[in-house]
């Protein structure tokens, strides 16, 4: 083990400068979150007229940096090596502790996925400064300091953090919250591309074996069927996929039947589990508990079909439906089966 | 033999924590003080690599004095030592603190092979601390892993990602994480907490930690927490919506382009 990194100095402030953004991506597939990254890293670089910075670390990322510079970027750092074909924490936390000292970001975000946050705070200790986590506000003010904003306390109020001394100013954000990049026409961005050699020593971690799981990305889904505890058991889940195939929506799900096995954990919302803002969010049989709102409050129009008229989930309803959903769900098929029906031509038998 | 770190974290018990229904912040008064539930998991991978190879398990966290509680609840489930951290220096730390705080303390102990640490607390969830630890230590970490073993010399993990699962090895020293319900927690027995009522915990200030106050706690933490807001809660609609009457509401989503007429088909 080696020495610990005791006091740390306030840092120069007026040398930071830029925000940065660590790029994720399996293979060439670059990951939505960071495309969420790269949106947020652009809105605030840009406030301040300031550069957007992006790490892109792989064996080979030319695809990977042109699309992130097509998404914004004005400056796209690319490590190349076949060694660092997959993500590994010790050689991918040495390249960008090594970028932050050069190019000095007065802000460095990452998504808060799995790696980002395996990531995240070796580089705040490597680079000696302070790292918010999981934010769903980020803002700049004049003089250029982070507004890092995070849900605690069951997601009920919002703490604003500030790293006062320090830079860069670091923060994870949640996936699923901030809008992804599009794409700009015609923007000009400079990719700088590095071959590294990777030193042996950080290389002691053996990845045996990925094993790909299907995930169901319901963050870009524009309409999610969600059930909960409510409907009693796997079969009602079943009739939500109806209601869902049928209006091109995606099926979600509270915890608990999470936990029970009625639904595998990709289709979970909330707190622990995806955050989404759907344009339609149908709640079903879910009573509301503040770490599923978390997940799902900032659709645009929410309907909720409980028994209970007293349901905490009322309070954040557009439409309000009290009644066991065994009979609702059937009938709201109907209705939208028939609501063609209306409005096409009336036609002889 | 094995020398087996596990960092657990005394907190509020979530399942107590109530809401208060008017302004909308936690009522933490009423809970009890719980092990955070993920670190009992870690101690179980510590245990059954205890079991499996013979290993001492030291126990430590950083906390006000009553956390001893916490640490001899781990003694009563089979680990060997309990060391509390425990100083006035030590309050109000954000993470970098901590994990410069909990590193000097494994360094202290020496010859640590494993570490083991919840994935994220259930209070400020943060997930910063392992990673943050390992970083101070120099040492390779496994976070987020659904099961963890001990074989030939190396620590065998899955971790466990949003894309799929990652099978990886490493040679120990290293850091691992676990994540929360990844295994069944073994209950205490009374003869290990009556060992462990017998036996005590030691308790290590900065002094001990050859730290000066000024890197820890809150003067030795970058950030701050400027302001805390009640989350603005959009406002709804409210529209009670009969069951005859589900095409009344149809028609409005159809006619805010939510859904197609008839369905996507
Ligand atoms: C650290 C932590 C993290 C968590 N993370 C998450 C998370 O990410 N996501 C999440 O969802 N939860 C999470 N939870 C759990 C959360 O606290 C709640 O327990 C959970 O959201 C409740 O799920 P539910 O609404 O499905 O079940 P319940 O609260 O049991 O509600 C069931 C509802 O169904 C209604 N109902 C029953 N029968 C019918 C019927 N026939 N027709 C219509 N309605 C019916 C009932 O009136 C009731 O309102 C977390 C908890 C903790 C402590
Ligand atoms: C509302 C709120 C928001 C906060 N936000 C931030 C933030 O954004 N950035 C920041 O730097 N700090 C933040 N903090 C401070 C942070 O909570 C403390 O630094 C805390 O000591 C550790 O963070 P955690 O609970 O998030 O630990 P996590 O990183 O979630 O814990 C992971 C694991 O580390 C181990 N561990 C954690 N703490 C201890 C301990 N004291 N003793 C032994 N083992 C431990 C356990 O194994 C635990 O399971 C916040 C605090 C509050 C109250």
């Amino acid at each position: 083990m080696t020495g610990l990194i005791n006091a740390i100095p306030a840092t120069n402030k007026d040398e930071y400068k830029n925000v940065g953004v660590y790029i994720e991506h399996r293979g060439d597939e670059l990951k939505r979150p960071s495309i969420e990254m790269i949106g947020i890293g652009k809105q605030l670089a840009r406030k301040v007229n300031e550069k957007l910075i992006c790490v892109v670390i792989g064996d080979k990322v030319d695809g990977i940096a042109k699309e992130v510079g097509e998404y914004g970027c004005d400056i796209v750092l690319a490590a190349e090596s076949p060694e660092l074909a997959e993500y590994r924490t010790m050689p991918y936390a040495e390249i960008i502790g090594g970028y932050i000292q050069e190019y000095k970001p007065n802000i460095f975000l990452l998504a808060a996925t799995r790696n980002g946050r395996d990531l995240a705070s070796r580089i705040a200790v490597k680079s000696r400064t302070g790292i918010t986590a999981d934010c769903t506000v980020l803002d700049i003010d004049e003089n250029r300091t982070l507004l890092a904003n995070r849900p605690t306390y069951g997601e009920s109020t919002l703490a604003e953090i500030l790293c006062r001394n320090h830079r860069p100013q670091m923060a994870t954000a949640r996936p699923g919250i901030f809008p992804p990049a599009e794409k700009e026409k015609d923007h000009k961005y400079e990719v700088i591309k590095k071959k590294v050699d990777v030193d042996k020593k950080l290389l002691g971690k053996q990845i045996l074996k990925f094993i790909p799981r299907k995930s169901t990305d319901l963050t870009s889904a524009k309409i999610v069927v969600a059930g909960g505890l409510g409907l009693g058991g796997p079969d009602g889940f079943k009739m939500l996929e109806e209601l869902a195939n049928l209006i091109g929506g995606a099926v979600g799900s509270s915890r608990p039947p999470v936990d029970l096995g009625w639904i595998t954990r990709d289709h979970q919302v909330g707190q622990t589990g995806q955050s989404v803002r759907p344009d339609l969010y149908i709640a079903v049989g879910i009573s509301g508990k503040p770490q599923h709102i978390a997940g799902m409050k900032f659709s645009k129009v929410i309907v909720s079909i409980n028994k209970d008229p007293n349901a905490e989930i009322t309070k954040y309803s557009d439409y309000i439906i009290t009644e066991d959903y065994r009979k609702v769900i059937p009938a709201l098929i109907d209705a939208i089966k028939n609501s063609k029906k209306a409005q096409a031509p009336v036609q002889k038998a | 033999m094995l020398n087996i770190v596990v960092m657990i974290k005394q907190v509020p018990d979530s399942s107590e924590v109530e809401i208060d229904p008017v302004k909308m912040t936690l009522n933490r008064t009423k809970a009890r003080n719980v092990v955070n539930a993920s670190d009992l998991n870690a101690l179980e991978y510590a245990l059954q690599i205890k079991d499996k190879v013979g290993a001492t398990i030291t126990v430590i966290s950083m906390g006000p004095p009553m956390a001893d509680s916490a640490i001899i609840e781990c003694m009563a489930r089979g680990a060997d030592r309990g060391i509390l951290i425990t100083d006035r220096a030590f309050a109000g730390a954000d993470t970098y603190p901590t994990g410069l705080t909990l590193a000097a303390t494994i360094s202290k102990i020496g010859n640590v092979d494993i570490i083991f640490g919840g994935d994220e607390t259930t209070d400020s969830s943060t997930g910063h601390v392992g990673p943050g630890v390992a970083e101070f230590l120099g040492i390779d970490q496994i976070t987020y892993a659904k099961t963890v073993d001990y074989e030939d010399g190396y620590v065998v993990a899955t971790r466990e990602l949003e894309d799929g699962d990652e099978i990886v090895k490493v040679k120990p020293p290293v850091l691992v994480t676990v994540l929360l319900n990844s295994n069944l927690p073994r209950h205490q027995s009374l003869r290990k907490k009556i060992d462990a009522l017998r036996k005590g915990v030691e308790s290590w200030g900065v002094n001990e930690l050859g730290l000066k106050p000024e890197w820890v706690g809150l003067r030795g933490s970058p950030t701050i927490v400027r302001s805390m807001k009640t989350i603005k809660e959009i406002e709804h609609m409210k529209k009670k919506i009969d069951i005859d009457h589900l095409g009344d509401m149809v028609k409005e989503l159809v006619d805010k382009g939510l859904i197609k007429a008839g369905g996507s088909q």
